[in-house]
């Protein structure tokens, strides 16, 4: 009778139900074989309001929409051209280091492709890239940078971990720390992929600029206002002067008066509009987030971990051949699921296991983002490549040809950032 | 139309306001702890509450046009006449779930006004928490309404979530 509602679950989840629906169903399910009152499903939904962190959330996304909906892509664009154009395949670098500066700056990642897509895109064809090789470039780049300060899917997963460690036994996970291990795997991910862009394009007829000082600083001017805020943010958290919250709200405010005020490029009027709709972003991972923390305690209360880890534990011996399964577990689904969906209902059934595997959960937080960057881009749902699809006029088809290289560099660094645990944790233990 | 119109403003203001608090406190409380030396108690809960709030009208906003995040198969795999059919199983579900969820939250509610709790600063514990209850019947309520026009076949595409 369970068994026969779980699969009906499964199946509505493939057949396009919001999420939110799909969780709630088993969370209550669970609940309702054990025989506990449903009201449970008031208090675990009520959890939301428990973590200071989670206002985070908001501020960053609602910074991120500010920026998007400002020319700050523009700017970006111009600046990196004007500092590294220069170089061996230099646009291709701008439009990687661009890329992970904007997703970075708004925490997601649909936004960079839209933002920056349109303009990286032809200005890599006019350069003299291949087609094919730029759609591919653009489209994987496009989630780079989701590793980096300020993260939003670090910081759920941060808030996820908080909220196991109370019942597990496990070393601190710092939203803080999560943000330092970050730091080097993205590099690598950066330095990688530029590699196999200057690889790739060496026999292409891709003309070198040349470097113009007066072009740079005229380009930094236009930024100084935008310039400040990583100072701002990354000074504050790594300080200690302002803890993740707080950053997040004077990244709001600062973002604000930028735009509205300085740059002139967003009117009061059109304030309330993107207020609305970031809150509807943030309103649709906040629900997801609240019924995923009422599945999680009923996985905890019934003990499933345990049970999962004493059935796995006779097939898998080492850490080893567990992360390996977990990558393919993870790419897989994270081809599948959105990615703060996946993150949230992921992370309460691994991060127990993991432990006992002896993995720690920073660097699982890594791994798991890491993946999830990669799903971002995967057949058969790879939200970027639908993104992309349609910014671009492009049949998916001709997407996927067109990212698989990319896809492989990303791999060969994933591999890299989960059998070697010090990469990301040098700056953390 | 008048009431949905006006359900529309509300949700709408609501939103933007508990935003711009959000922001204006949490600068506030900076300023207050590094320049006077001093704190005010009821700003973290009421932030933390705000958090709560947001969540749920954000999900009730994204609901009027089905824009919760989803496994999306159907809208790039499935042909259009069978699509009509799944959608509307999939919109009988979640109204139901949500009906379920607003059922037993209201129970919770209704007690813990019996009880008569605080929650922080005065204000009752029940009215910092009847978005709860309150959300899930608005979100049930509109996907009930998604399925009559899933019948009358005159129902919206389901819109893609917009991203950040």
């Amino acid at each position: 009778m369970i068994a026969l509602a779980a699969v009906l679950l499964i199946l509505l989840a493939l057949m396009g139900a919001p999420l939110f629906a799909v969780i709630l169903g088993a969370a209550a399910l669970g609940f309702y074989a054990m025989e506990t009152p449903l009201s449970v499903l008031h208090i675990n939904l009520y959890q939301l309001s428990d973590s200071v962190v989670l206002m985070a959330l908001p501020l960053f996304t609602f910074a991120g929409f500010l920026l998007g909906e400002a020319r700050t892509a523009d700017r970006m664009v111009r600046l990196s051209q004007a500092a590294f154009g220069w170089m061996r395949g230099g646009m291709a670098f701008v439009a990687l280091i661009a890329c992970a500066a904007f997703t970075a700056l708004t925490g997601g990642s649909g936004v960079t492709i839209v933002a920056l897509g349109g303009l990286l895109f032809p200005a890599l064809v006019k350069a003299g890239y291949r087609e094919r090789f730029s759609l591919g470039l653009v489209t994987s780049s496009g989630s780079l940078g989701l590793l980096l300060v300020p993260s939003v899917p670090l910081l759920i997963y941060g808030i996820i971990a908080q909220q196991l460690s109370q019942q597990l036994d496990m070393p601190s996970v710092r939203i803080l720390d999560l943000y330092l291990a970050g730091l080097f795997p993205a590099l690598l991910m950066v330095a990688l992929l530029y590699g196999w862009c200057a690889w790739t394009t060496r026999h292409d007829p891709v003309p070198r600029q040349g470097f113009d000082w007066g072009e740079l600083r005229a380009a930094l001017g236009d930024m100084r206002w935008e310039l400040p805020l990583p100072l701002v943010v990354l000074g504050g958290i790594f300080s200690g002067v302002l803890v993740v919250s707080e950053a997040a709200a004077v990244t709001a405010l600062y973002v604000l008066v930028a735009e509205v005020l300085l740059y002139r490029e967003i009117r009061w009027r059109q304030l309330p509009g993107i207020m609305r709709e970031s809150m509807v972003m943030v309103g649709g991972i906040l629900l997801i987030l609240a019924v995923a923390l009422a599945l999680t305690d009923f996985l905890v209360y019934a003990d499933v971990p345990s049970d999962l880890f004493a059935f796995i534990r006779t097939h898998v011996e080492d850490r080893i051949t567990f992360l390996i399964l977990l990558n393919l577990l993870l790419l897989l689904l994270g081809a599948m699921l959105d990615i703060f969906a996946a993150l949230v209902i992921r992370v309460p059934l691994i991060l127990p296991l993991a432990l006992r595997y002896g993995v720690d959960p920073v660097h699982l937080g890594i791994i798991f983002v890491a993946n999830m960057q990669i799903g971002y881009f995967t057949p058969p749902v790879g939200m970027n490549l639908f993104i992309a699809s349609y910014r671009f006029r492009r049949s998916i088809g001709e997407l996927y040809a067109a990212t698989i290289p990319f896809m492989l560099v990303l791999l060969i660094a994933l591999l890299l950032i989960t059998y070697w645990p010090t990469l990301s944790l040098v700056l953390v233990r | 139309m008048f009431v949905l119109r006006w359900l529309h403003r509300l949700e709408d203001a609501l939103i933007v306001l508990l935003l711009f608090t959000m922001i204006a406190l949490g600068v506030w409380q900076i300023l207050l702890r590094n320049f006077f030396d001093a704190s005010l108690v009821w700003i973290d809960p009421l932030t933390r509450h705000a958090v709560l709030w947001i969540g749920l009208l954000g999900a009730m906003i994204a609901s009027r046009n089905d824009q919760h995040i989803r496994i999306d198969l159907v809208s790039h795999y499935v042909p259009p006449r069978l699509r009509r059919w799944l959608v509307l199983v999939v919109d009988l579900f979640t109204c139901g779930i949500c009906a379920l969820v607003a059922w037993y939250s209201t129970g919770f509610v209704i007690e813990e006004m019996d009880f008569g709790g605080q929650a922080f600063a005065g204000l009752p514990s029940w009215l910092v928490q009847v978005i709860i209850p309150l959300g899930f019947a608005v979100i049930g309520l509109r996907y009930a309404v998604l399925v009559v026009l899933g019948l009358l076949n005159r129902r919206p595409q389901p819109v893609e979530a917009p991203q950040s």
